[in-house]
């Protein structure tokens, strides 16, 4: 789905991420993990082809990212799993939900959707997949915010890209809604063979729910292995602070 | 990639720019030492005053209490607040008719380019600026001159200026409703038409909606005063009745133009609750 080669990306004088080189395959289930301002987003963001790498070739299922167009084109390949804040709070779900369809809509049935929701039953069942049946016609700012993650979840689902990129897509909510949200997250995936890249605060939470574990710390690949696969001391060594001098914030 | 065409990101990497702390300070002390000179700049002594003015206000507050409700006065006073209400009310929505497109175009925000969006932007908001630049009441002279005394000219007169300043607000909002939502329609496909219906638009629809009904009640006030050249409605009968000294009909003309505000703004506020709730 996802092959890097020798991809890096610097801000400035800021490394952010170095030379890396890395095959993710359809279906897999990949969590990013690392400290604070270890090249996460950073990784994110090349792989949802915001912008292009600095070095390397990057190809997203099995094409160059920079040949690809952005909208419809790109959003057939990659969805943006957002942190949950990104839905438009005036509007009811379903149209919400409907917004997942707009790359492939024309300039009437979107307008005409606004008056009378068009494809009523797939946002239905995608909000019913999620959880929250209930709540089509609600406004969405009205809903609790683990409940506008659903409905951007429900977006996702018809949107159906062939890959969805999260960035810490449970940190918002509280830890007993988190490992629901992320439980109904892989269901899906793993339902739609959907690729899911995530990045990931939580240990547990990650080598629970995800196959594979990318660590990354400083723009810097520290090991890429099975979730089975990874020991504690190796978590520990990942977060390790380093002496207070040389480490800032974060 | 050209810089206007790139994908939506996860995150926001570049924040607006603004000027330094230090150099807004400035420039408030600036501003603030510019209007303390103003003060001295105007001649307070000078001017022609009525000199039995007091004698007149006596008997404009006598009036006050007893204002002409004789069947003939309230006639006259009905039709011209039901003619004041109908210039205003068809002026702003001739007005929010064109200030919608042209706000659209002005905020600039339909255009990927950077260069398209710049002089999309530009030419909208400097015809914008020019149409409010130029006060109801001009406008209304420059039609009736050019038009005659025709119920188009207060329309018109009403709709052009108050365009100009809906559809300023209208682009400023645009521009200014949070990234996030639309990054994301970006991100799920939606091109820029399409961010606008399904993001921006509904974004600022309460504040805008809002906003015009509030121009709305400002369109009652400058219909009134239109009427000063001529077209009818309650500021031409105000004006007649002061030409008479008839000071009890003023009071009534006036009372129904206070009326016909109240009701309006008591309307429009009922519907901005109800779109903010």
């Amino acid at each position: 789905m996802f092959a890097l080669e020798g991809v890096a990306k610097r801000y400035g004088p800021l490394e952010a991420l170095a030379p890396l080189t890395l095959t993710i395959a359809p279906g897999e289930r990949v969590a990013l993990m690392g400290p604070s301002g270890g090249g996460k987003t950073t990784l994110l963001n090349l792989l949802a082809a915001a912008f292009p790498p600095d070095a390397g070739r990057l190809s997203i299922a099995g094409r160059p990212a920079e040949g690809l167009r952005p909208g419809r084109e790109l959003a057939r390949l990659v969805g943006i799993m957002p942190q949950g804040f990104d839905l438009v709070p005036s509007l009811a779900v379903v149209h919400n939900v409907l917004a997942g369809r707009l790359g492939e809509w024309g300039f009437a049935r979107s307008l005409a959707s606004l008056v009378v929701p068009r494809e009523r039953e797939l946002a239905r069942t995608a909000l019913a997949r999620v959880g929250i049946p209930e709540k089509l016609y609600e406004r969405t700012e009205r809903l609790s915010g683990g409940e506008q993650q659903r409905v951007a979840l429900a977006r996702l689902l018809l949107q159906r890209p062939r890959a969805i990129l999260a960035d810490e897509p449970v940190s918002a909510v509280d830890p007993a809604r988190a490992e629901a949200l992320l439980a109904l997250l892989v269901g899906i995936v793993a339902e739609e063979g959907t690729t899911l890249v995530a990045s990931m605060h939580g240990v547990p939470l990650a080598l629970r729910h995800f196959s594979r574990v990318v660590a990354l710390r400083r723009g810097r690949l520290v090991f890429d292995r099975p979730s089975a696969a990874v020991t504690p001391e190796e978590i520990e060594a990942l977060y390790a602070l380093e002496d207070a001098g040389t480490r800032g914030v974060a | 990639m050209a810089s206007g065409a790139t994908a939506p990101g996860i995150r926001a990497l570049r924040s607006r720019r603004r000027p330094p702390l230090h150099r807004r300070g400035l420039l408030t002390l600036l501003l603030v030492s510019a209007f303390g000179w103003s003060l001295t700049a105007v001649p307070w002594g000078a001017g022609l005053v009525h000199a039995n003015g007091a004698a007149v206000i006596g008997r404009i507050l006598g009036a006050l209490l007893r204002p002409d409700l004789s069947a003939g006065t309230l006639r006259i006073a009905l039709a011209a607040t039901w003619r004041t209400f109908a210039y205003a009310t068809a002026g702003v929505s001739l007005a929010i008719a064109l200030a919608v497109p042209a706000g659209v175009l002005a905020s600039g925000v339909l255009a990927r380019r950077p260069g398209v969006r710049a002089v999309s932007a530009t030419a909208f908001r400097a015809g914008l600026g020019g149409l409010r630049a130029i006060h109801e009441l001009v406008w209304a002279w420059l039609f009736v001159a050019a038009i005659g005394l025709s119920p188009w000219v207060a329309v018109l007169a009403l709709a052009l200026p108050y365009a100009g300043i809906l559809g300023r607000v209208l682009a400023d909002m645009l521009d200014d409703v949070p990234a996030a939502p639309l990054r994301a329609l970006r991100a799920a496909g939606a091109r820029e038409w399409q961010v606008l219906l399904y993001g921006r638009l509904p974004m600022v629809r309460a504040n805008m909606v809002g906003y015009a009904l509030y121009r709305w009640e400002c369109g009652i006030r400058s219909a009134a005063i239109m009427s000063f050249v001529g077209l009818g409605g309650l500021g031409y009968q105000i004006q007649l009745s002061l030409d008479d000294l008839r000071f009890r009909e003023v009071w009534t003309f006036v009372g129904c133009l206070v009326a016909l505000v109240v009701l309006v703004d008591l309307w429009s506020g009922a519907v901005r609750r109800r779109l903010s709730a």
